[in-house]
């Protein structure tokens, strides 16, 4: 995708209008708040884009765009302006911007401030989200698998082990609402997950049954820390997915052709 | 003179141009570990002077007569039997911190710092050279030892020495700890932007590159 129109700005283009449907649930349910709130954060990271590009001329990215809005869906409420600062420039830089910014990152930014936010201040309560906004992320998933922004089989792992779970009454209907949002928000985004197609599929198996894990064995957590604990740790093992799915290949390949 | 100043940058050099932890990377095992106070951390940053700068002497005084086959098993048994000495002395007049430090007394046998010290320079140079250089490195790793347990406790638990510094908001000030000061990945974490910063300040320190970056695709404007 480095050919014509397909730029690393198309494809934070393409995310966004995916999120947009997710966004404006939100937004409309949030009001003026959450609305403020993704401001804030919008403001930080892009102040932290700004200062990388004067400092190592690293071009700024409208996925900052996206980490703003995840965070600000996700993050812990009333912090206050301070401590979502210090979270969102630790996840911002720490999480993408020394490693060369959007597209050479490990672990989606976002993820890495919601697990300082919610390890650092544990005392902070998690947010919840009602119906509405969960059937949002069906048409965002849908957007990014139809514009391929998302990857498909990540989507598909997760949504098939987690119908399989919901079928045998596994997780209660807030862990799922919060696991459909993160899914879509931060697992199934195109650098921090698995990059071959049978690393995807493990990937969002593997997402789902992390989630199904914690929302029976953790006790006293809130639904949304469970799927972002979960996402962190899926998009830490998502290179060792692509690893193994590779090895397997050229196994396969050394089994007919006798070399690689 | 020179003599003089030789001693005086074998002494300085492992402070922070020649860290062992910052550019070495050697003992970050312990440093993460007991980092959660300061009190702990001053605590192990002196036990490891004193065993690295004794080893280094006894290991420097008998090394015409070390055999060079044997002389790990050797420098193991003089660095183990003066950290069992260290560690009686903690239980015995330092129960509280004793406990607290838990194993990783013992483990100063273990630290590559030590045995680093001992198999790199103190085989090679005559006892005096041999402890101010072990002294020096012992200095080093106190230094990023007493930095990161100051910021994990200060900001963790708003004391140092376990004297309150910024008022907690629970007790009707207005700090909320970062508990994740508090858990192991803050050590990792204040450990690398350590790293960072002495490395931006002294570029010559920073490591080549692993790999080139490919040419840009994007056309030049």
């Amino acid at each position: 995708m480095t050919r014509g129109m397909w730029t690393r700005e198309t494809v934070a283009l393409m995310l966004l209008a995916a999120y947009l449907p997710l966004a404006l649930f939100w937004a409309w349910h949030g009001g003026a708040e959450a609305l403020g709130r993704f401001a804030l954060a919008a403001v930080i990271v892009a102040v932290w884009h700004v200062v990388f590009l004067l400092a190592r001329a690293q071009a700024p990215s409208l996925s900052g765009m996206i980490v703003a809005l995840a965070v600000a869906m996700l993050a812990p409420e009333d912090l206050g302006v301070i401590r979502l600062a210090l979270g969102l420039s630790f996840g911002v830089v720490l999480g993408e911007l020394v490693f060369g910014g959007w597209g050479r990152n490990v672990v989606h930014p976002a993820t890495v401030t919601l697990s300082f936010l919610g390890f650092g201040f544990p005392a902070f309560a998690w947010p919840g989200f009602d119906a509405p906004v969960a059937w949002a992320a069906i048409p965002a998933a849908l957007i990014g698998i139809a514009t391929g922004t998302m990857p498909a089989a990540v989507l598909a792992g997760a949504a098939g082990l987690g119908a399989a779970a919901l079928l045998l009454g596994a997780v209660p209907q807030a862990v799922l609402f919060a696991a459909c949002i993160v899914l879509v928000l931060l697992v199934a985004d195109p650098v921090a997950s698995a990059a071959t197609t049978p690393g995807r599929w493990v990937n969002g198996a593997l997402y789902a049954a992390l989630v199904i894990l914690f929302a029976r064995g953790w006790a006293g957590a809130a639904p949304a820390q469970i799927a972002v604990s979960a996402a962190l740790l899926t998009s830490l093992v998502a290179p060792l997915l692509d690893e193994a799915a590779l090895a397997l290949w050229t196994a396969r390949r050394k089994g007919r052709h006798g070399r690689t | 003179m020179t003599a003089a100043r030789a001693t005086w940058s074998t002494l300085t050099d492992p402070l922070v141009r020649q860290n062992p932890v910052t550019l070495q990377i050697l003992g970050i095992c312990s440093a993460l570990a007991v980092t959660t106070t300061l009190a702990t951390a001053v605590t192990m940053s002196v036990a490891l002077t004193i065993v690295l700068t004794l080893s280094a002497g006894l290991v420097s005084a008998i090394r015409r007569h070390i055999p060079g086959t044997i002389r790990l098993i050797v420098q193991i048994v003089i660095v183990a039997s003066l950290v069992i000495v260290i560690d009686q002395v903690l239980q015995a007049y330092f129960a509280e911190i004793s406990r607290a430090l838990s194993v990783y007394v013992g483990l100063i046998t273990t630290n590559c710092l030590v045995l680093g010290r001992t198999e790199a320079f103190a085989r090679h140079n005559p006892p005096f050279p041999a402890m101010i250089d072990a002294f020096g490195n012992g200095l080093g790793y106190s230094l990023v030892l007493v930095t990161i347990g100051g910021l994990r406790e200060l900001f963790g638990k708003g004391e140092l020495f376990g004297r309150t510094i910024l008022p907690l908001a629970d007790a009707g000030g207005w700090f909320t700890p970062l508990s994740l000061m508090l858990l192991a990945p803050s050590a990792f974490f204040l450990l690398g932007l350590l790293v960072w910063a002495v490395r931006t300040i002294l570029p010559e320190q920073s490591e080549a590159r692993e790999h080139t970056p490919p040419p840009s695709t994007e056309p030049a404007e």
